[in-house]
């Protein structure tokens, strides 16, 4: 039988029991719903027309509310219904503040002078965002249309102000309809990588010190070599993460087309396919060190611990590539490019804001590849020789030597 | 034929084998004993090529053994492991299947294992929900189930209640019956003796005695005496000439003297203190032998 066929052995039996434990669905439809969440129900919550209540004291309320309506309809997207408002009049200032207090009304104007909140109500509240501002602009609008002559009409007043009169260049270089997108894909693509690095790390992590507890490692390597078993374990768990990292894509772009706001098909192909293949060179890089940390130890208690200096170091990458995130042309943008345990992160961002020459591209993964070469080798002496020693954790270097 | 030639290997400043040879035979079983720490467990998984011998050689039919003939052995580590969350069946079927086996194959012999040892109604459990008697028989299927031509068993026996002891053995009759190469290490003496044709004592990283048990016990310069008797013998016995070591086991003294001795003359010197009611003489125990040889 081939090494080829027995890595995917171990790697079939790795998708097959893992992909079916409770822990795999369990944390993949979690973290769907959080996304899935966080993507579609601001857009719900925020995104309806809604119905202003104002309430009313004095003279020439009503035309202001009137003229905010017009208003409203205007910077309602095509299609789209716009904010309503219905009016309450009141007799006392007292009156129409216990109405404001009692929810009964969003706002209170007073003549054509005050605008009465109670208090900042949250973006959607009462008082809050939309209705004053919608008011304040109805407002100015009617002040400037008295100073304009006569055959001015309002509502040609009302389209000036409502509109931009300047139009907008960007000379940045990237294309601008997909320059947002772009942004989005550099920090979402940065979370991501950030989330496979730990997540699949430990997943390799405790498979690992798990056939190491349970002394199945045994059994496994009087036919198979540890470098089949390392090679079988990291393929497996790089499918399932590959596989859940897809899922998880999927459902942020529908979640998006829901909301609308952005064109999905306008998603640069470039960007999507580095930020795969750096996907799996960034998994690789770190549950190489991951799996030869789980070699070192027999419980699963002392996994984490044995993997402490490994986490740190992903923890301190992530927090590092913000630097590239603020601003992609940066001095330390181009060193974490260079430098194997960033590039992972920081070449995606970088690439994504098109800030990356092609050449640079290619040293990054020429060295992250380079780098992936040697720590196989030496994870997988470590992994060999820290095996079959049980009981207590056993030192990087002794596990090193000790490979038969 | 399984043979350890010469096998020497060291940590640091322990030797764990020095020189250790012995030969396995297809359709035999061999009895490897030694106390702990004598090196059993470094010498069988130098077999598996867990343990890279200093120098030395692991041979099967005179070829080193690689990875297409280690297909054909079988193994059960001293320190026993399944995956707990794995269905029994589906476990051995992977066993068979880096064992070289196919899919099917796998599957058919890993069910016949498990009917043929009474599981066949928890083949589909997790190993983990097993009693811990169902374990060691999974555990015993595991090292079977790609039908190997050669078994090695490191302490099959430990941990085992009466009822896993007995199919253990009947389990490993069979499979020597069929022609198969066995060998499995073991503390438990009887147990051995009652099993095994050959044995191979390993003491301090070599053998001190191997070959086949009842002509190691023929050529032994001991012979046992077993005696019962009224009156007090104790003081006497263990003090006549060509008496080697006396004990009183079960209310029985138990003498173990030269080959050499006139046993007649043993028995006529014991009947002047007292009334022999009952004798046996007979060739010594795998127990003498074994304290004989690691003494």
């Amino acid at each position: 039988m081939t090494s080829l066929k027995r890595i995917r052995l171990v790697a079939m039996r790795e998708i097959r029991e893992r992909g079916k434990s409770k822990a795999y669905i369990i944390s993949t439809i979690f973290t769907l719903v959080i996304l899935g969440g966080a993507i579609v129900v601001p857009g719900l919550l925020g995104g309806g027309p809604s119905n202003h209540h104002v309430g009313l004291i004095g003279d020439g309320g009503d035309e202001i509310v009137a003229t905010a309506a017009e208003l409203a309809v205007r910077e309602a997207d095509e299609g789209e219904e716009s904010d309503t408002f219905e009016t309450t009049r009141f007799d006392t200032l007292e009156d129409a503040e216990a109405a404001l207090d009692g929810n009964d009304v969003d706002v209170v104007l007073v003549d054509t002078s005050e605008i009465v909140i109670a208090g900042f109500g949250g973006f959607g509240g009462p008082g809050g965002g939309g209705v004053t501002n919608l008011l304040q602009q109805a407002a100015s609008t009617l002040r400037v249309q008295e100073l304009v002559t006569e055959n001015e009409s309002a509502a040609e007043v009302i389209s000036i102000l409502s509109s931009e009169p300047l139009t907008t260049r960007d000379v940045g270089g990237s294309d601008e309809e997909n320059a947002g997108l772009r942004g989005v894909i550099a920090f979402g693509g940065l979370v991501l990588m950030y989330f496979a690095v730990l997540t699949y790390g430990s997943w390799m992590l405790s498979g690992v010190t798990e056939e190491k507890t349970n002394r199945v490692v045994e059994i496994l390597l009087s036919t198979l070599k540890p470098w089949e078993i390392f090679a079988g374990k990291l393929t497996g768990i790089g499918m399932l993460g590959l596989g859940q990292m897809l899922m998880l894509v999927t459902v942020a772009l529908i979640g998006i087309r829901i909301q609308g706001s952005v064109e999905v098909p306008d998603l640069p192909i470039d960007s999507v396919v580095a930020l795969i293949g750096w996907f799996v060179l960034g998994f690789l890089l770190y549950a190489t060190l991951f799996g030869a940390a789980g070699s070192l130890v027999s419980r699963m208690e002392d996994a984490q611990n044995a993997a402490a200096p490994l986490s740190i170091i992903a923890v301190v990458g992530y927090i590092f590539s913000f630097v590239a995130l603020n601003d992609p042309t940066t001095l330390w943008a181009q060193v974490g490019t260079y430098f194997p345990f960033t590039a992972p992160y920081v070449a995606p961002i970088r690439l994504a804001l098109q800030e990356i020459a092609w050449w640079e591209m290619t040293i990054a993964v020429a060295v992250t590849i380079a780098t992936l070469v040697v720590l196989i080798g030496l994870a997988g002496r470590v992994y060999a020789g820290g095996l079959l020693r049980f009981g207590s954790r056993v030192k990087w270097l002794d596990a090193f030597r000790s490979a038969e | 034929m399984l043979r350890i030639d010469q096998l020497y290997k060291s940590y640091g400043q322990v030797v764990a084998l020095d020189g250790c040879t012995f030969e396995v035979t297809p359709g035999r079983m061999l009895g490897f004993l030694g106390p702990n720490g004598a090196g059993k467990t470094t010498a069988m998984r130098s077999v598996f090529g867990l343990v890279t011998p200093d120098s030395g050689s692991v041979t099967w039919n005179g070829q080193r053994i690689d990875d297409d003939l280690r297909a054909r052995f079988g193994y059960m580590p001293e320190q026993r492991g399944l995956y707990p969350k794995m269905k029994a069946r589906d476990q051995l079927a992977y066993y068979g299947r880096i064992h070289g086996m196919s899919k099917s194959d796998a599957f058919d012999s890993a069910t016949g294992w498990l009917e043929m040892l009474g599981l066949e109604e928890r083949a589909d459990d997790p190993v983990e929900q097993l009693s811990h008697g169902n374990q060691q028989r999974v555990q015993l299927s595991a090292a079977l189930v790609h039908d190997p031509e050669v078994l090695v068993l490191d302490e099959p026996f430990s941990g085992l209640d009466p009822i896993g002891a007995s199919t253990m053995s009947d389990v490993l009759r069979r499979e020597t019956a069929k022609g198969k190469a066995v060998v499995f290490s073991s503390h438990q003496l009887d147990l051995v003796e009652d099993l095994c044709e050959d044995v191979a004592v390993v003491h301090q990283g070599r053998i001190v005695m191997s070959g086949v048990v009842k002509a190691l016990k023929d050529a032994s310069p001991i012979r046992r005496l077993e005696l019962e008797m009224d009156g007090p013998a104790d003081r006497i016995l263990g003090h006549l000439d060509g008496v080697r070591s006396a004990s009183v086991v079960d209310g029985r003294h138990v003498l173990l003297i030269d080959a050499a001795t006139d046993v007649r003359r043993v028995l006529a010197e014991a009947e002047s203190a007292g009334t022999v009611r009952h004798f046996i003489y007979t060739t010594p125990s795998l127990t003498d032998l074994f304290k004989e040889a690691v003494a």
